[in-house]
């Protein structure tokens, strides 16, 4: 299982962040989540994977001190 | 409602930015696989090596121990590094501790000057604050110089013999200390790029023109660290400032390129007009911005208006009605700031500097100014190119592709003056109208009697 955002999310083999986001539903565009510790941004979403029992913030990156 | 902001912070902050453990230093990746990690001078937005400068190796060097601004702040975002011992200087061989540094200090005394070693940043980092200089306009400060050198502007005979290549670390921190004792080439380099364009230009014979598009400053303020070539309203975030290229006012890189909030000039230029205004506000308030809009409440995406982060302006707006017994809502502290910002525009014009030509920006920071630059990003440009429905790339050299995107993106530059300034009330030239003053109740007479000396009498 996956943790986004407080809910649980089924993980499968080879899933991305990008079949992630869409099976969310979450029209937001994201510019970043965080898996774990490590940030993603949005250009590499399609080919880094989600590993099983990662714990996922949606970043949603208005912001700029 | 004091609590509820801290419990908010203390929940969402470890989980949105990590600020309290690693700083702002997880911005450098972000910003390098966005293309907007300034590199070599701004020519380009992203490098191989940046993740060397990036929070994983910042996580290491940070000591874990408290170094906020002020003992009790719940973000407490600024971290520093303990025993640190430097290589060159006057505490060359002694432990010292480095407050830093930020993702600007990395991105300026970094990147932009193609140095890729977390121990030279830390270095100029601790050599600036020792000296008292800022390093973000070092950090671009330098990297024009390194230009000029690698361009063939400059040599070594004007440089005191310094090899300027970027990416010379030492050469780097000799001119830091040079500046700082008004010694040598840093004496040149310390008066900041406005300044050394000139000196350049009469002293060495170099070209106006070049010098020009890649001495990244305007009103005579270095650039900050963030690439806008592709962000027209951050161009205007940057060009539209007051107080010259800084984001204090406007921060709308990811607004704009990656999230798409803001298509029209129309909605540029009240993105343009709105942040700024609010972002004043906290700088008459004495407050910190990063508790608004760095971390933010989980459901805000879903509200209308998600990059202003309403809620938390309406809590900004409580705590003014609660603190100083005056009743305020969201709008009140647009129009305090409107006062404000107004005002100190109109004491740029006093001091010869409010018009629209002032408010003019290098064409680094709208495009490519070399053939190489074009090149390393062809795809992107040809495709700006044909969008624009007036120019056919086809069969087209890269200096004739190189002239049209210039004066497309200088137009698009021109237009969105012209949007912002009917927005903030400036339409004649960039400066403020008699009926926009009395509107905001600085109607002065030193005041009008100046817009009038300047042709504004309506």
């Amino acid at each position: 299982m996956i943790q986004v955002a407080g809910k649980q999310i089924a993980w499968r083999e080879g899933m991305t962040v990008s079949d992630l986001l869409e099976e969310l539903k979450d029209p937001h565009p994201y510019a970043v989540v965080r898996i774990n510790q490590q940030y993603v941004t949005r250009p590499n979403f399609a080919h880094t994977y989600v590993p099983d029992d990662a714990e996922v913030y949606l970043i949603p990156m208005v912001a700029g001190g | 409602m004091a609590k509820l902001h801290s419990r908010e912070i203390v929940e969402l902050e470890p989980k949105q930015n990590e600020m309290a453990r690693i700083g702002t230093t997880h911005l450098v990746t972000i910003m390098n696989d966005h293309d907007c990690l300034p590199t070599h001078n701004f020519r380009y937005g992203s490098h191989p090596e940046a993740p060397n400068l990036g929070q994983e190796v910042y996580r290491r060097l940070f000591d874990p121990g408290f170094d906020g601004c002020w003992m009790g702040c719940t973000v407490a975002c600024s971290h520093g590094i303990k025993d640190f011992v430097p290589l060159t200087g006057p505490y060359k061989g002694k432990k010292v501790f480095v407050d830093g540094p930020e993702y600007e200090t990395i991105a300026g005394c970094g990147s932009n000057l193609g140095i890729f070693d977390p121990h030279t940043v830390a270095e100029m980092n601790f050599y600036c604050d020792a000296y008292g200089l800022d390093t973000i306009a070092v950090g671009t400060g330098i990297a024009f110089v390194m230009e000029c050198f690698e361009m063939g502007l400059i040599d070594q005979t004007h440089t005191g013999g310094l090899d300027l290549h970027f990416g010379n670390r030492d050469a780097a921190l000799e001119i830091v200390h040079q500046m700082a004792a008004g010694e040598g080439f840093g004496q040149i380099v310390g008066q900041g790029i406005r300044k050394m364009k000139a000196i350049f230009a009469k002293d060495f014979g170099a070209d106006t023109t070049i010098l020009q598009d890649i001495g990244m400053e305007a009103k005579g303020l270095e650039f900050s660290e963030y690439m806008t070539k592709e962000s027209l309203a951050q161009q205007g975030g940057y060009g539209l400032a007051l107080k010259g290229p800084q984001h204090d006012e406007a921060w709308l890189i990811f607004l704009d390129m990656v999230h798409n909030f803001m298509p029209t000039f129309e909605q540029k230029a009240e993105a343009l007009h709105w942040f700024p205004m609010f972002r004043t506000w906290f700088g008459l308030c004495g407050l910190c911005k990063l508790p608004w809009n760095d971390i933010i409440p989980e459901d805000n995406k879903d509200t209308p208006e998600p990059a202003k982060v309403m809620k938390h302006v309406e809590w900004y707006a409580d705590y003014f009605s609660s603190i100083t017994g005056i009743e305020a809502g969201p709008e009140d502290l647009i129009k305090m700031s409107e006062g404000v910002y107004n005002f100190q525009r109109i004491f740029n014009l006093r001091m010869g500097f409010g018009r629209r030509q002032h408010d003019d920006i290098p064409y680094r920071a709208m495009g490519p100014v070399t053939e190489t630059e074009y090149e390393s990003r062809a795809e992107r440009y040809d495709k700006q190119l044909t969008e624009t429905n007036t120019f056919d790339i086809e069969g087209k050299s890269t200096a004739e592709k190189l002239a049209a995107l210039r004066k497309h993106h200088e137009e698009q530059y021109d237009k969105l003056k012209d949007a912002v300034y009917k927005r903030r009330g400036w339409p004649t030239d960039g400066i403020p109208t008699l009926k926009t003053v009395k509107r905001l109740g600085i109607d002065f007479d030193d005041v009008v009697e100046l817009l009038k000396t300047n042709g504004v009498h309506s």
